[in-house]
């Protein structure tokens, strides 16, 4: 055990772990951040996806090692900006959301595509989710989703 | 309890894995998931883990006059979007796993780690890339071809990590990457190609040919590159690496489908550029 000390959706924080320990678990348990979800635990399905210093990592894999010192931003950091309210937007309209478990995983996704495209082409964009699994939409209205954040994001 | 290990430099490391056996840690893109447990569980390994991608003497990627030296701790994605590498590394790279995962993943990582279906491999043995391994003792540099020796089995010794990959620098004209796997994205291969071509005044200068995936190493014939820069026969190169080939059946795909699928990339590919 030892003491870990990161940011956290912009707020210094510390807590006792073990360096083994998953980000993912941190997240969930000790600050109760659910919106970070466990789906295959093996890097597979995105669902536990954040940003590691600006990186979309799996948090399913990533040890509290390697968050010493960093910054974390979760979804619920994310819901804080001005541009998850258009992502948020453009997926509500799209349909893109029927059990809503791969969502956050999602929507972290397309904020990753939004930081490194202007204007991504389409193969760009499926590359962009390519770590993320849906079970229920069958992903048309997600790449319709993701194609309206960017025709709505450059007035940000 | 087993105590896990951050050192604080690269000596410190190196002195700790001198001194007892641990699991040594990159980006953990394969550790985690072959000590997974079930949901929310913390991995439990059997020995003591020691940590080494925050050390940042161990990532990064440097241009020498002859080289590019691609630290072991630099990530898949830090390779991908180097500005430095040329695009015949950068493409095979870009197209391992998923965005997120190659945020963590680290090109050591790959080479350590030996899969037979590790994706840089047949790269490296492409372009006569060497290994820097490391040890309180002191360095050895080996070529790509004698650090891997077979599936999961490389020539690092339990105090040595990987520091570097080094890739002579050369100039070439084109190349081919295509990777065969059940989907397109996040799927390990059924088999690769990689093919490096250099065209002279008035024919071929140099060709590279590697199948990866279907033995348990890279195929790679310098005996066979050459006959083909001397007398032009595509089909005999082909045979002479369909003769070296020895896959298997397993969860993944065929023999039948590895080998004829290979066979037919390598010869569609070379009869492009020939
Ligand atoms: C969803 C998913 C998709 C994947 N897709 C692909 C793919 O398309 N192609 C592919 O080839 N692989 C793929 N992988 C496997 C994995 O991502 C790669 O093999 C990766 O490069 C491993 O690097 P790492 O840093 O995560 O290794 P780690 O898990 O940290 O280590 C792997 C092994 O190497 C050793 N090691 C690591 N670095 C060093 C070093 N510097 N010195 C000495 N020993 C070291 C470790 O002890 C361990 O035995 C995938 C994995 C996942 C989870
Ligand atoms: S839970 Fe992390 S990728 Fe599926
Ligand atoms: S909406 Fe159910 S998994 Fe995607």
């Amino acid at each position: 055990m030892r003491n870990v000390e990161f940011i956290l959706n912009g707020k210094a924080v510390s807590l006792e772990t073990s360096l083994s320990r998953r980000l993912l678990d941190v997240l969930r348990e000790d600050f109760g951040l659910t919106g970070t979800k466990e789906g295959c635990g093996e890097g597979e399905c995105g669902a536990c996806v954040v940003f590691l210093d600006g990186e979309l990592v799996n948090s399913c894999l990533v040890p509290m090692n390697s968050v010493i010192g960093k910054e974390v931003q979760t979804i619920e950091g994310l819901a804080q900006t001005k541009r998850y309210r258009i992502i948020e937007d453009a997926f509500v309209m799209a349909g893109a959301v029927q059990c809503g478990f791969c969502t956050p995983g999602m929507v972290m996704a397309t904020e990753y595509l939004v930081r490194r495209y202007k204007h991504p082409t389409n193969e760009e964009i499926r590359e962009g989710l390519s770590g993320n699994i849906c079970r229920c939409t069958g992903y048309q209205t997600i790449l319709e989703a993701v194609k309206r954040v960017f025709e709505e994001v450059e007035d940000l | 309890m087993i105590e896990n290990i951050r050192p604080d430099s690269l000596e410190e490391l190196l002195t700790y894995l001198d001194q007892g056996d641990y699991y040594v840690f990159a980006g953990g893109t394969d550790l985690m998931i072959r000590k997974r447990q079930w949901q929310g569980a913390e991995r439990r390994f059997d020995k003591a883990i020691i940590y080494l991608s925050h050390l940042a003497c161990l990532r990064g990627i440097i241009e020498t006059e002859t080289h590019y030296e691609i630290m072991a701790c630099t990530t898949q994605n830090e390779v991908a979007q180097s500005a430095i590498l040329p695009e015949y590394i950068k493409a095979p790279i870009a197209q391992m796993a998923t965005p997120s995962i190659r945020n963590l993943a680290t090109i050591g990582g790959n080479v350590v780690n030996d899969a037979s279906v590790g994706d840089s491999i047949p790269v490296f043995f492409a372009l006569d890339a060497e290994v820097v391994l490391r040890s309180v003792h002191g360095v050895r540099r080996l070529p790509i071809e004698h650090f891997i020796q077979g599936k999961y089995h490389t020539a690092l010794q339990h105090n040595e990590i990987l520091e570097k990959i080094c890739i002579p620098k050369i100039n070439y004209d084109g190349f081919f990457y295509r990777k065969t796997g059940l989907r397109k994205a996040s799927i390990l291969s059924k088999l690769s190609v990689y093919v490096l071509f250099k065209v002279g005044e008035s024919s071929m200068e140099d060709i590279r040919v590697v199948v990866g995936a279907v033995n348990d190493v890279p195929i790679r014939s310098r005996e066979a590159e050459l006959q083909l820069l001397m007398n032009g026969d595509v089909a005999s190169l082909v045979a002479a690496y369909k003769n070296r080939m020895a896959a298997s059946d397993d969860k993944r795909s065929t023999k039948v489908y590895r080998e004829e699928i290979a066979c037919r990339l390598i010869d569609y590919y070379l009869r492009e550029v020939m």
